[in-house]
């Protein structure tokens, strides 16, 4: 139950995706290229390096089933590579962006991908058989700020996004031609760039969102340490909002409908579990750490957390000095970026990868009881 | 009188590690341009509320972060004229050479005494605890530097007196 590999791959890590077989690994390393490397028995080889992009790449998605990768970068362009015998080939996406990508995902399905940006916009791309290219469609209106992260429920229309304006928003992705109408929704909701909800939890700026695998629970971090779900999104939304210890989470992952992982500035996966009632609570930290924080630490970062985000927290201060301790763990600088790991055979064991800003790929795993 | 310096860094030391969780962001006003916020302000949503630490009147520490930048303004202690002048010149010597420090900024911000500017960038190069570790190191040796000049200036004047004046025996 903790970190089973790490890898040091560079100097920092952006973000990372695996391939469809999981031999692969494609990632960022802080710069405008994209290495893939492939494991062969227990070494990692380079095997090959993408470079297309003028600055550096922020998002990188392989699909599945389809094998295509696809990466968005600040120069405000997004390329779809596909593997041709031995060399990737790339197909440039006209995002018809003005200002730098900042996430992508490939929706369920495939057929389309989602790209937030710095414009204060999201692109959803699709692919146009007729004329042999990705056509991208943008949503404008709504947002206030820069896109952060988006996530594709998994009916593959609806799209939740985070944004630097504090709040997270879904919207429906319904694109003529491409995506069939379900006969149970109503066909006010299907129109494309309709928002369906805007969530306001979050006093400040909100980050990683994902749904849980039935797309019934919607999770996304606040940068002031706190983590928020909500239950039931389109008709009857119901939240909850989990103050953190330490420092803000940047990504989460769903490993279930009842457990959930987070990781951030702590440089530590933390666990969510949720009871039978559907109430959400921290668990533990993933990582065995050799010096845990004492309690004082912890009361005088809160408070120092709700004098910088405006709140006030009455906290006892506490006379001793802390010197910094090297925490010591899997990771040393901040986790940015959590992927899935599908599991192999028919085991309880949940398996995912983070990568940092200290260049290491980790993978780990979980026991889920069913 | 200790106590109440451990105090006041362990204040600054918590505020900091709250405060330096920067992240790479493409700056939302100009295309392919990724400029520190904090010194940009064009965008209030990303600038968080300016923190401000005072040990007394003439000691303070003013602590601005945002998205990918956090900007730490020192207020250094100066009892008498002396002092000032020496803090004065001390400070504007280390500005000047901002550029091997790396995380100090050139001018101080209007009001105080000297001033640092972290970016993300450095967060990725270097361990953050480190960076905070340097940071209330500096604000304890400055306070040290600036009295261990004034003990020598008083020194060097007390010896020059004394030898100018023995003529007159």
């Amino acid at each position: 139950m903790a970190a089973v590999a790490v890898h040091q791959f560079a100097e920092c890590i952006t973000c990372h995706a695996w391939s469809p077989d999981q031999s692969m690994v494609a990632f960022c390393p802080n710069n405008s290229e994209v290495h893939i490397y492939k494991l062969f028995g227990e070494k990692w080889e380079k095997m090959h390096v993408l470079s297309k992009h003028d600055q550096i790449v922020c998002g990188i998605d392989w699909s599945l089933k389809s094998n295509k990768i696809v990466t968005v970068s600040h120069d405000r362009n997004s390329y779809v590579w596909s593997q041709d015998g031995t060399e990737w080939v790339p197909t440039l996406v006209i995002l018809r962006l003005n200002r730098a990508a900042l996430c992508v995902q490939w929706s369920p399905k495939e057929n389309k991908f989602a790209v937030g940006s710095g414009a204060k916009s999201i692109c959803i791309c699709y692919y146009e058989q007729e004329n042999n290219w990705w056509v991208s469609k943008l949503i404008r209106k709504r947002h206030e700020s820069s896109v952060t992260t988006v996530a594709w429920h998994p009916d593959n229309i609806l799209l939740a996004t985070t944004s630097t304006d504090g709040k997270c928003r879904v919207f429906s992705t319904f694109i003529k031609g491409v995506d069939s109408k379900e006969s149970e929704s109503s066909s006010s909701d299907l129109k494309f760039g309709e928002q369906i909800a805007q969530l306001d939890l979050s006093v400040t700026w909100a980050f990683g969102v994902r749904w849980s695998p039935s797309g019934t629970i919607l999770a996304y971090a606040g940068h002031n340490s706190m983590i928020h779900f909500i239950d039931d999104v389109k008709s009857n939304p119901s939240a909850q909002s989990i103050p953190l210890r330490d420092l803000p989470l940047r990504d989460i992952l769903f490993l279930s409908d009842r457990v959930a992982v987070g990781v951030g500035f702590d440089c530590n996966p933390m666990i969510f579990t949720a009871d039978d009632t559907g109430l959400w609570s921290f668990t533990k930290y993933l990582d065995q750490r050799k010096a845990a924080p004492s309690s004082s630490r912890g009361s005088q970062l809160s408070e120092a957390f709700g004098k910088l985000y405006g709140t006030s927290k009455q906290v006892p201060s506490n006379d001793t000095v802390e010197p910094s301790k090297p925490r010591g763990g899997a990771h040393e600088n901040c986790i940015t970026c959590i992927v899935p790991l599908s599991k192999r055979g028919n085991t309880t064991l949940c398996r995912f990868s983070t990568s940092g800003l200290d260049g290491k790929v980790v993978i780990w795993e979980l026991d889920i009881p069913k | 009188m200790a106590n109440n310096v451990r105090l006041y860094l362990t204040c600054i030391r918590n505020t900091l590690e709250a405060a330096m969780c920067l992240q790479n962001f493409p700056c939302q006003e100009v295309e392919r341009h990724n400029k520190p916020e904090v010194e940009l302000n064009t965008s209030p949503e990303l600038i968080m509320n300016p923190v401000l630490i005072c040990r007394n009147e003439a000691e303070k520490c003013l602590i601005e972060t945002s998205i990918n930048s956090i900007r730490i303004s020192m207020k250094v202690k100066q009892a008498d004229e002396l002092e000032n002048i020496l803090a004065k010149k001390f400070l504007r010597f280390l500005s000047m050479r901002a550029e091997s420090f790396q995380v100090l900024r050139r001018k101080p911000v209007q009001g105080y005494d000297i001033s640092f500017l972290i970016t993300n960038y450095h967060c990725e190069e270097m361990h953050k605890h480190k960076l905070i570790d340097f940071i209330v190191q500096f604000m304890e040796d400055i306070d040290k530097e600036i009295s261990e000049l004034k003990l020598s200036v008083n020194t060097r004047g007390r010896l020059v007196a004394t030898e100018f004046l023995k003529q007159f025996i």
